[in-house]
């Protein structure tokens, strides 16, 4: 080696020395970052742990009785918001309610149905999917499915004695026989629309594979079966009545349960049900017979014993039938007379309301009233009255005789349209001097308790000052006036107003917004328990003077004499009611009238297989363009209803979920 | 195992590196040695980091120290090379010199030989195996405020259109996905950007100004964006702004005046033509219909008579500018030491909207839109190995524009009638009114009037007025640290940053007050009746003479990273080895979550490497993984795993290319392939798939009991569940193989093909297979989507110099991306209806019925399939193919149509001349394989809504079904007041063909000759403008915005500017 190899290594050396200083002086720096990320690689997995541990799950639920209530409450929550037209289907899906035509924003999804626009494709008011309905029609929620799986959670947790450790044993009997009742009236809300459906007694688990997570549809009988079952066991854990009606008005009773045993019972001993032989063929996929092929006369029996179950222990528990009493105003006899069938409804929590809906108040007032003559509130926004019936609806209550207009042999209303004077004596239900048309006259109490019309009273507290009822509310409603056709979107389509589902107590005649006594929805009322027994016991016993009895009682509530001297003194028919068929008639219409508006007319029709008769019949009103007397009093052709039997009687599964589940099978026809 | 030579040297010099140099000293000392110092520098500043080496010895190399200076021993006889990424290779023989200084010059395109590939790293473009594209920042220069609007047709490999021309908080930027839309999951669908390393929004590099941009790439296969694990798997843009360079300072501004205008308004028919086909649309429906206008009406509108009482307005003339005046400013000022240096630059940018101001205000509505930024990036060298990096960056947006929006404004236009009132009356008629006198009417429907007043678009678009701020602030420091005192080529480098971003949005505005004008049958003069004065008669919302507020919207969020690397780059005789790892953590928060589990921070952590391998810049090859972890999943499933890999062959650089090597310059082949990963999939306030999601107190599922008559009502609220807990769901993934090509010929040409396949696979999806009856109240999730994108990018340039004065560039891109859904949520199709999956279509793919003609009567209606339910319909209405077979129409008619919504194809071409001072260019954008729909319900006319109602298009009057003209291929058919919903859905009737050609850009230039006095060099001054004119077969509107056309139009911009220097 020489001596410049000898040099370079400590040149090198020299270099390296000041290399290691800089790197002292600069790793400073980096050195401080480098443990700041070794810190962090460190902390690694807590770094990415972002969650607390508290974060609610289902788990808290049942843990105490203060939030198990609530899930109580949720399983409650899902009920059928009946007292909305954007949630009851039978309010608009049939015929006794008609839209403006000419308005289709605003129409119900449920109202297409009656318009017979139904697809399978993308159904309307469609409760298997929760889709189409509810505010605007859009709305996707409340489903009725995932009710039933709450129902079942709620059940299985409560029905463990270690959850909610801090309930009650006789509450949590309560709970018990509540969620039972609740899912057995989803089941039953179903069956309903749907006929035969999935029994849902067990939850299908989050994780459960594809394949096994298909359910099947029962047979009619083992889906009553197994309703009627989950009624009865409820029964007997429901309180007879609620004592604390403060906070618990509208929790299921015993009546409640008893009452809707009794519908369902009946609806299944009903021809559409019973034995119909259009579905005689109808099966699953695995070839089992979907309904009872024969009439089973014997249903009959089980729906009158049910229905007497339930009209006694309504009785029992304090229910009778609603009358106006304790007048302060000084009101007519007639007035009295329509407030005994307006109030049997509007009353919240009256007498005769077996089960109100604490959960849905009546919500449509304003698309039943429209702008009256003596009210000052011109305001259409306000004051909409949409809810147009029909001038099959009009012709369908009695005369003044108590018996249908067709069969009065007193009074003729061949020329309905024939213009006529009312006089002093109609004080109370035309303004005296006001020409309308011959139908308007000489009709029963509840026709004028139900409508409303062109020249009508609409009696209302707030009428006048003095709250009596002459010189109050009447409606003018030709075009241009105040009830009349002209405001953008809300007007009669028929020239006829709902009166009846409108609170008497409501203020309206100021120019202020209205202010509306909104009531829960009378989902049970006893009048329809009376005519579920006197239907059961007519089809037991053909012309049951049993049956007579208890539609009577209606009838006399309603101002009208017994079916036996009315059919007897009036009817060109007089011994229709000796008959079971002439009974079944009298029955049926008794019903109707009486039950009108209320959301029954679209399951009465189907479950007697009248619906192919009575909703292929055409829509007609006045001629509401018309702004005198003569124009206006013609009967006007508004449309033609189509409904395809048997095809319509039960609403579409939908495509939706009859293409996801290979086992599920559609409804014939659709 | 078998070690390369120059591998085992390096081994040997680590470990002894003395006996090493003893060695070499041997080898060289025979000859005669002299030691070489200089300095090495560029036209303006020292260059540190320059490597000089002796040719033929790669030992014999050093680098120069911060001041530019260098010192080695080298033989008196050899040739010394200088080199440094973004200047040309310089050979320097040494001719016996004692001091050799240089001056390099910067390659012509300075990113040609370079390509950055994230995390401070940058990688020798021929070297290179991945799929990177580098802009020119130069063409991404025009006349918009918008940087996104510039992208379209310059990026190969980017899949861009802009549907709106609105100033506004990101209502004109361009959409943009790299190799096109690749996943239908309900997150991320877009690039991740990053500038300086900043997690950016697309309004972030909206904002952005090309003068401050030093360099922007598009990372787009797996190789290139696996370290980015995390977000990468939509490809990755890489921004990086300009650093200081040392001298004296050195100033630039920039300053421009752009003239905009609509590139095109939809035109209205006249409003004669407009009441008749009203009257007709009325009674062609219902032959006793009441005609809306009567034949008076018209008669006298056509004379011309009293416009207050005879009202014939043209909304778009009245509320639209034909054109509007904005400037933007832009200045920077660069300079330093050796130990310091600045880039300092500030923005400020004006847009204005083309719409009209009512002088009765003391405000202004129209939308002015002013964004200010300033920038500092600051580099100092605090020792002679360490550098530091200070970048703040704050970015402002001022914004005033009309309440709702310029958009609604134009929807405005064509959604109010023109005949039943004035937009405003003489203010002489009530000259004790301060308010201006808005014109309105009540509506008529039906031929009853109706208590809705129409809404008046002028009142509407001047009531008042919307303003909105945001600011992003954003410190960062970074710190470089050379190691090379540890081991040659090894470095370290972290950066941290903070950005806080606020938002935050006022409303401020009257409620007009309307009139109407009410004749005197007399005297045929007319008074002013107020129809909303609140008095009794009053009608809809009651006027107010002062102005209302409205709070909107309000942002807060924050967002912290902090990266660290350590890479090693070097090379050993014929091999380059380069390595690097990296390590990010990053947490964003936000202010305004709305829920716990939204407000939870969002964290990612992640740890990468890249290590790449070049054996004679012949062999190359990669590997790179990134290892990801998210907050979102389950503990066993937070992290992924990423990895990917690539070869390169630069067949060009072999022995036996030589006689080849006239023509073609350089000729590499690379292909990669590996995975990437996605974690931000679904919703944003689902992010906790693990965990179930319950609502203890939820009003839907409240329910009260009680009397309540006097008392409450005992309430409770419900439990709702919105999710159900699930441990599987994991990362979207995507596995993507890439092949390229990149080629240079004759010196002047290069193109770039790249072809690539993409598997994209654990796309979150939910089950919606499941039935109904099972009731689950929220549908569960998994990761079972699938989808696969495939296509090719292509670039080439063609650059030439005549000689010193004259030279051309011709460039061109192509964007071919096509996608195909391979397993998405969809139930099994049985046979018959088969076409309804979505299967194997275009991501993108619309379905839609199809529509075969008009209806000739009706009578052919009533034989055909019932359509949606409707029995109303007539002849002239769209008459649908039954393709199902059912007997009806209806959803499960709709078929796969036309190509899919997103173009498949962009390109664009253009050329660049200049000679002597002058220079000229134009750009051509094109883009193809794209189908859009018209929504008919916003075009129908007549149609009353409330107070809307539509107008008429020219096109519909003009060809529409009648009576008259039965025209079974009329563009409209029958018309009609009110809906006709099977008219309206989405079918091929209203499909249209989606491409088109338009000169996206012409800019000339003239570059001014030094000015001593004035110390100006290289002052240009230029003309340039955008969206010069376009092909199209659809004329209604710019066809680029789709099916929104009745938005705010995309813009046509005409600038004046000028470029100083001094």
């Amino acid at each position: 080696m020489n001596r410049k190899n000898l040099l370079a290594p400590n040149n090198n050396y020299l270099q390296m020395k000041n290399s290691i200083k800089k790197w002292q002086n600069s790793s400073l720096y980096s050195g401080i970052l480098l443990l700041v990320m070794a810190g962090c690689v460190s902390s690694c997995k807590k770094y990415l742990d972002v969650v607390p541990d508290n974060v609610s799950t289902i788990d808290n639920v049942f843990k105490l009785r203060v939030e198990a209530e609530k899930y109580l409450f949720t399983c409650y929550s899902y009920l059928p918001k009946n007292g909305d037209g954007w949630y009851n289907a039978a309010l608009t899906a049939a015929d006794e309610i008609w839209y403006p035509q000419n308005d289709q924003t605003h129409w119900h999804p449920a109202f297409r149905i009656a318009l017979g626009q139904q697809t399978a494709a993308n159904p309307y008011f469609n409760e298997w999917q929760g889709n189409l309905k509810g505010n605007n029609g859009t709305y996707n929620y409340l489903e009725i499915w995932n009710a039933v799986r709450n129902c079942n959670i709620l059940l299985e947790n409560i029905q463990d004695m270690s959850k909610v450790p801090d309930i009650t044993p006789a509450e949590r009997s309560r709970w018990i026989g509540e969620g039972l009742f609740l899912k057995a009236y989803y089941h039953y809300y179903m069956l309903r629309m749907y006929g035969p459906i999935p029994i849902i007694n067990k939850n299908i688990p989050v994780d459960a594979e594809l394949a096994s997570s298909y359910v099947k549809r029962a047979p009619v009988d083992e889906c009553v079966n197994a309703i009627s079952g989950w009624l009865d066991s409820a029964a007997v854990l429901l309180p007879e009545r609620i004592i604390n009606q403060n906070t618990e008005l509208g929790r299921v009773t015993k009546p409640i349960a008893l009452a809707v045993k009794a519908r369902l019972l009946v609806m299944a001993a009903s021809p559409l049900f019973n034995g119909n032989p259009d579905y005689a063929n109808f099966k699953d996929k695995d070839g089992v017979a979907l309904f009872n092929p024969v009439v089973d006369e014997n249903k009959w029996v089980k729906a009158r014993d049910a229905a007497k179950a339930a009209v006694e222990s309504a009785e029992m528990n304090g229910f009778f039938l609603y009358k106006y009493t304790n007048d302060v105003y000084g009101l007519s006899d007639t007035t009295k007379k329509q407030l005994n069938i307006r109030n049997a409804v509007t009353q919240r929590w009256g007498p005769e309301c077996v089960w109100g809906l604490a959960q849905s108040y009546f919500v449509n007032e304003n698309l039943c009233m429209p702008p009256t003559e003596r009210g000052t509130n011109s305001n259409h926004d306000q004051l909409r009255g949409v809810f147009a019936p029909p001038m099959k609806m009009v012709k369908l209550f009695y005369t003044s005789n108590g018996v249908p207009i067709e069969e009065d042999k007193t009074l003729s209303f061949n020329n309905y349209e024939q213009l006529k004077t009312a006089t002093v004596a109609d004080r109370f239900n035309i303004e005296p001097g006001f020409v309308t048309a011959r139908i308007n006259f000489d009709r029963e109490p509840r026709f004028y308790a139900d409508l409303g019309f062109d020249g009508g009273i609409w009696y209302m507290k707030d009428g006048n000052a003095s709250g009596s009822d002459a010189g109050t509310f009447y409606l003018k409603a030709k075009n241009s006036q105040s009830a009349g056709f002209g405001n953008f979107q809300n007007w009669s389509e028929t020239g006829y107003f709902i009166k009846k589902l409108v609170s008497w107590e409501s203020t309206t005649r100021g120019t202020s917004a209205p202010v509306w006594r909104q009531y829960p929805w009378p989902e049970v009322r006893l009048a329809d328990l009376y005519l579920l027994y006197a239907e059961a016991e007519n089809e037991v016993t053909g012309g049951s003077a049993l049956a007579i009895s208890y539609l009577d009682k209606i009838r006399e509530r309603a101002g009208l004499k017994g079916v036996v001297a009315s059919w007897t003194d009036y009817s060109n028919n007089p011994s229709k009611y000796t008959s079971k068929a002439g009974l079944r008639a009298i029955i049926h219409r008794e019903r109707t009238i009486e039950m009108m508006f209320e959301g029954q007319r679209l399951w009465d029709l189907k479950r007697w297989k009248e619906a192919a008769d009575e909703l292929n019949k055409v829509i007609s009103g006045w001629s509401i363009l018309g702004s005198t007397d003569n124009s206006y009093y013609k009967e006007r052709f508004i449309y033609s209803q189509q409904f395809i039997a048997p095809r319509d009687y039960f609403w579409p599964i939908g495509n939706y979920d009859t293409r996801r589940n290979p086992g599920l099978v559609e409804n014939p026809g659709w | 195992m078998k070690k390369t030579p120059a591998l085992k040297n390096s081994v040997k010099r680590l470990i002894v590196p003395t006996l090493l140099l003893c060695l070499s000293f041997n080898v060289f000392s025979q000859q005669n040695e002299i030691v070489v110092t200089g300095k090495v520098s560029s036209d303006s500043a020292v260059l540190q980091f320059a490597t000089i080496q002796l040719k033929g010895d790669s030992k014999r190399a050093v680098n120069t120290d911060q001041s530019g200076n260098y010192t080695l021993k080298v033989p008196a006889s050899g040739t010394l090379v200088f080199s440094m990424v973004g200047y040309e290779q310089q050979e320097v023989p040494i001719n016996g010199r004692s001091t050799v200084n240089v001056l390099m010059k910067s390659a012509n395109n300075t990113l040609s030989d370079v390509v950055i590939v994230g995390f401070g790293g940058t990688q020798k473009k021929a070297s290179a195996v991945s799929s990177i594209t580098t802009v020119n920042v130069k063409d991404l220069k025009g006349p918009t405020a918008n940087l996104t609007n510039t992208l379209a047709g310059r990026i190969p490999g980017m899949i861009s259109f802009q549907r709106s021309g609105e100033p506004g908080l990101g209502t004109d930027n361009s959409a943009f996905y790299i190799r096109g839309l690749s996943t239908f999951g309900t997150g991320k669908q877009d690039p991740l950007i990053l500038i300086d390393g900043v997690e950016s929004s697309t309004t972030d590099l909206a904002r952005l100004q090309p003068d401050d941009i030093s360099d922007f790439s598009v990372l787009k296969d797996a190789a290139a964006a696996s370290v980015y694990g995390a977000r990468g798997a939509n490809g990755v843009v890489l921004v990086n702004t300009r650093t200081g360079k040392d001298g004296p300072a050195k100033f630039y501004f920039r300053v421009e005046n752009r003239v905009s205008t609509n590139t095109k308004n939809f035109r209205l028919a006249d409003n004669i033509t407009y009441m008749t086909l009203a009257n007709e649309a009325a009674l062609t429906r219902s032959p006793l219909a009441i005609q809306p206008y009567s034949q008076n009406k018209i008669e006298h509108t056509r004379a011309g008579d009293d416009p207050y009482l005879y009202p014939n307005n043209n909304w778009i003339k009245q509320l639209i500018k034909k054109h509007t005046v904005n400037q933007s400013y832009n200045m920077n000022i660069t300079g330093g030491t050796s130990r310091a240096r600045y880039f300092i630059a500030a923005t400020y940018n004006q847009d204005n909207g083309v719409l009209k101001v009512d002088p009765v205000n003391n405000f202004n509505s129209n939308i002015k839109l002013k964004n200010y930024s300033i920038r500092t990036n600051i580099n100092l060298n605090l020792t002679n190995t360490t550098e530091m990096i200070i970048r703040m960056y704050g970015q402002f947006d001022d914004y005033n524009g009309p309440v709702g929006g310029g958009t609604k404004t134009f929807n405005n236009a064509l959604w109010s009638n023109q005949v039943m009132f004035p937009a405003v009356y003489p203010q002489s008629k009530l000259p004790y009114i301060e308010h201006p006198l808005f014109g309105s009417a009540q509506t008529v429907n039906a031929g009853g009037l109706t208590s809705t007043l129409y809404m008046n678009p002028y009142a509407e678009m001047v009531k008042g007025y919307t303003v909105y701020k945001t600011s992003n602030i954003q410190p960062q420091i970074e710190l470089k640290q050379n190691l090379n005192f540890i081991t040659p080529g090894l470095n370290f480098r972290t950066m941290g940053y903070l950005r806080r971003y606020s938002y935050y949005s006022v409303d401020r505005s009257y409620n007009p007050f309307y009139y109407s004008a009410v004749i005197d049958p007399t005297t045929m003069n007319y008074s002013l009746q107020a129809l909303n004065d609140g008095g009794p008669t009053s009608l809809g919302t009651t006027g107010t003479e002062y102005l209302g507020y409205a709070e909107s919207g309000k942002i807060v969020d924050s967002r912290f990273w902090l990266e660290g690397s350590m890479a090693y780059n070097h090379t050993f005789d014929k091999h380059t080895v380069g390595g690097s790892l990296i390590a990010v953590v990053s947490n964003y928060e936000t202010g305004n979550a709305g829920s716990v589990t939204a407000s939870l921070p969002q964290r990612n952590q992640t740890f990468s490497g890249r290590f790449t391998y070049g054996y004679d810049n012949r062999y190359l090859a990669e590997f790179d993984f990134g290892y990801n972890g998210t907050e979102r999943f389950a503990k066993n499933k937070r992290f992924g795993f990423f990895p990917s890999a690539g070869i390169g062959y630069r067949i060009s650089n072999e022995k036996f290319f030589a006689p080849l090597r006239k023509i073609i310059d350089d000729l590499k082949f690379r292909a990669t392939y590996g995975l990437v990963g996605n974690d931000q999939i679904g919703n944003i306030n689902d992010r906790f798939f693990y965990l179930s999601n319950v609502n203890l107190n939820d009003a839907t599922f409240g329910t009260s009991f009680g009397r309540n008559d006097g008392v409450s009502t005992y309430y409770r609220n419900g439990v709702s569940i919105s999710r159900y807990a699930n441990d599987d769901i994991t990362w979207e993934q995507s596995r993507s193989l890439n092949l390229g090509m990149d080629l240079k010929m004759f010196r002047d040409f290069t193109l770039t093909v790249d072809v690539y396949k993409q598997w994209r696979s654990r796309i979150l999806q939910p089950k919606s297979s499941i039935e109904s009856a099972a009731g689950f109240a929220a549908i569960p999730s998994s990761n079972y989507g699938k989808a696969e994108t495939q296509g090719i990018d292509l670039a080439a340039n063609y650059q030439h110099s005549f000689s010193k004065d004259a030279w051309i560039n011709l460039r061109g891109t192509f964007t071919y991306a096509t996608s195909k859904v391979k397993v998405t949520d969809e139930i099994k199709y049985q046979a018959g209806i088969a076409y309804l999956s979505k299967v194997s279509h275009s991501i993108s793919q619309a379905w839609g019925l199809v529509a075969e003609r008009l209806f000739i009567d009706q009578k052919e209606v009533a034989n055909s399939p019932v359509q949606y339910g409707d029995n109303t319909l007539l002849g002239g209405d769209i008459k649908y193919k039954d393709v199902s077979g059912d007997g009806v129409i209806n959803d499960d008619d709709m078929v796969p149509l036309g190509n899919p919504q997103q173009p498949e194809i962009i390109y664009g071409f253009g050329t660049s001349v200049g000679f002597k001072r002058f220079d000229f260019s134009f750009y051509f954008q094109g883009s193809a394989r794209s189908s859009f729909f018209i929504n008919p319900s916003n075009i129908q006319p007549f149609y009353l809504n409330a107070g809307y109602q539509n107008n008429l298009l020219q096109v519909i009057a003009d060809n529409h079904w009648s009576e008259d003209n039965r025209n079974m291929y009329a563009l409209w058919p029958r018309l009609s007041t009110g809906r006709v919903n099977p008219n309206n859905v989405n079918s091929s009737w209203w499909m249209r063909n989606g491409d088109f050609l338009r000169l996206k850009s012409v800019d000339m230039g003239y570059t001014i000759p030094n000015i001593k006095a004035l110390r100006l060099k290289g002052t240009r001054v230029y003309l340039s403008a955008t969206n010069l004119f376009m092909i199209s077969s659809f004329k209604l509107w710019d066809v680029e915005m789709g099916g929104n056309g009745l938005n705010y139009p995309v813009q046509s911009v005409y600038s004046l500017g000028a470029q100083l220097n001094f």
